[in-house]
């Protein structure tokens, strides 16, 4: 949830965040959700892709990304569904989405109710249609390596903590300055405030974990 | 006797050095062309899922308008036509077999946007919902040609800087390596007009 215009007030917001993280969890898919105040005069679909190459939202295997772009301004909304996701959300059913759950909302100023009728809609096509997925942390791991792996994380999180407090780079305020932060290789384990510490004082960090998921530029768009 | 020795030794070390030097640009072309194939594979794959659309869309079209027999007959040609020209990875070298490609899918591209237009009279055709599903379809299909072109061609464009730095150059001509052709966006290959409803 990354509401870069202030559309929605705070509680909305943080509604949708959990929302958001609840269906991520139960499914493995994640969905993010980006308002951006305008355009500035570039095409939807070529900012849509872009954006989407620059976050790769997704597992990295997977490719099991949807984003949902919004621009106040323009009126304009477009959803980038990732490669892994194009059988179970085509973009047939993406259109239908924006066109039946957001923009009759939308139109009556109902920014957060639209919102959160596309991600239900999304999910539920995700969770009635993927075969289910194996839970990762399920398989049976020697608790030899579990130890290792906390061990690792945990001087590994030291020595990110120590990189970050000296890197200049947590102010950057582009929409785009997205997965590459320095925090080291996906191995570490994360630590569970990261979800919600990627903004920096209200301004310009993602709001996620990038899973390095591809998008090939399917999906929808709409305008309310 | 012993400066010959030595003089040999490093003539034989440059050599080596030469070799190794000569391979290791040869490696690398050869990775860069595979990647340049495999973005190939990409786009031909979304215009076969273009070609794909067209006939039940062609069928929607008919039930209601099958009086604009001309226009529906010069989609499905352009389509014949299309499916018909096929690159293979060597062809990819030659700029007139890309023309020849590019052209016939802007063929399609252009008899699409007419059939678009002619939409556009009957109302019960627009909202009717198989076609809302297809114009759905065809405009996120359209957006992934263009997607997978931009990355086609930022493949080629890779491949063709290394191809053509000296010194690498002179090793690749040597190994047979020649620039491939990008996909050029032909002056008046517009996409289909997003019909507004």
């Amino acid at each position: 949830m990354n509401d870069y215009a202030r559309l929605l007030p705070p509680d909305a917001r943080q509604r949708l965040e959990t929302r958001l993280a609840e269906r991520e969890q139960a499914s493995g898919a994640q969905m993010v959700i980006a308002i951006f105040p305008s355009l500035e005069g570039e095409s939807l679909e070529d900012f849509g892709i872009r954006l989407a190459e620059r976050w790769r939202v997704g597992d990295r295997k997977l490719d099991n990304g949807v984003i949902l772009l919004v621009f106040v301004e323009e009126r304009r909304l477009r959803m980038e569904v990732g490669y892994g996701l194009e059988s179970v959300l085509p973009d047939a059913a993406a259109a239908g989405i924006i066109r039946e759950a957001v923009t009759p909302r939308f139109r009556e100023q109902r920014y957060a109710a639209g919102l959160e009728a596309a991600v239900d809609a999304v999910y539920a096509r995700v969770e009635t249609r993927s075969a289910p997925a194996t839970p990762g942390p399920a398989r049976g791991v020697s608790p030899w390596v579990l130890g290792l792996l906390v061990l690792f994380g945990v001087v590994a999180l030291l020595l990110a903590r120590e990189a970050m407090s000296t890197s200049g780079r947590a102010r950057r305020s582009a929409y785009t300055a997205g997965g590459r932060r320095g925090w080291g290789s996906p191995a570490v384990v994360v630590p569970p405030w990261w979800g919600g510490g990627g903004r920096r004082g209200g301004g310009g960090g993602i709001d996620f974990r990038p899973g390095g998921g591809s998008f090939g530029g399917g999906g929808a768009s709409g305008q309310w | 006797m012993r400066g010959l020795v030595i003089a040999l030794a490093v003539i034989a070390l440059v050599l080596v050095g030469i070799v190794a030097w000569a391979v290791g640009v040869n490696n690398r072309l050869v990775r860069l062309e595979q990647d340049v194939n495999e973005k190939w594979a990409q786009v031909e794959n979304v215009y076969q899922r273009r070609a794909d659309l067209i006939p039940n869309l062609v069928e929607t079209v008919k039930g209601f308008a099958a009086q604009e027999r001309n226009v529906l007959t010069e989609v499905t040609e352009a389509r014949a036509r299309a499916t018909g020209v096929t690159l293979t990875p060597e062809a990819l070298n030659d700029p007139r077999a890309m023309e020849r490609f590019q052209a016939a899918q802007g063929q399609l591209t252009g008899a699409l946007s007419r059939l678009l237009v002619v939409v556009e009279r009957y109302p019960e055709l627009k909202s009717h919902q198989g076609f809302l599903t297809l114009q759905a379809q065809l405009e996120g299909t359209e957006n992934r040609i263009a997607v997978e072109r931009r990355r086609f061609n930022e493949a080629v464009r890779d491949y063709n800087t290394r191809v053509a730095l000296f010194p690498g150059s002179v090793a690749a001509r040597f190994a047979g390596f020649q620039p491939k052709a990008f996909f050029e966006a032909a002056p008046d290959a517009a996409t289909p007009p997003k019909v507004k409803f």
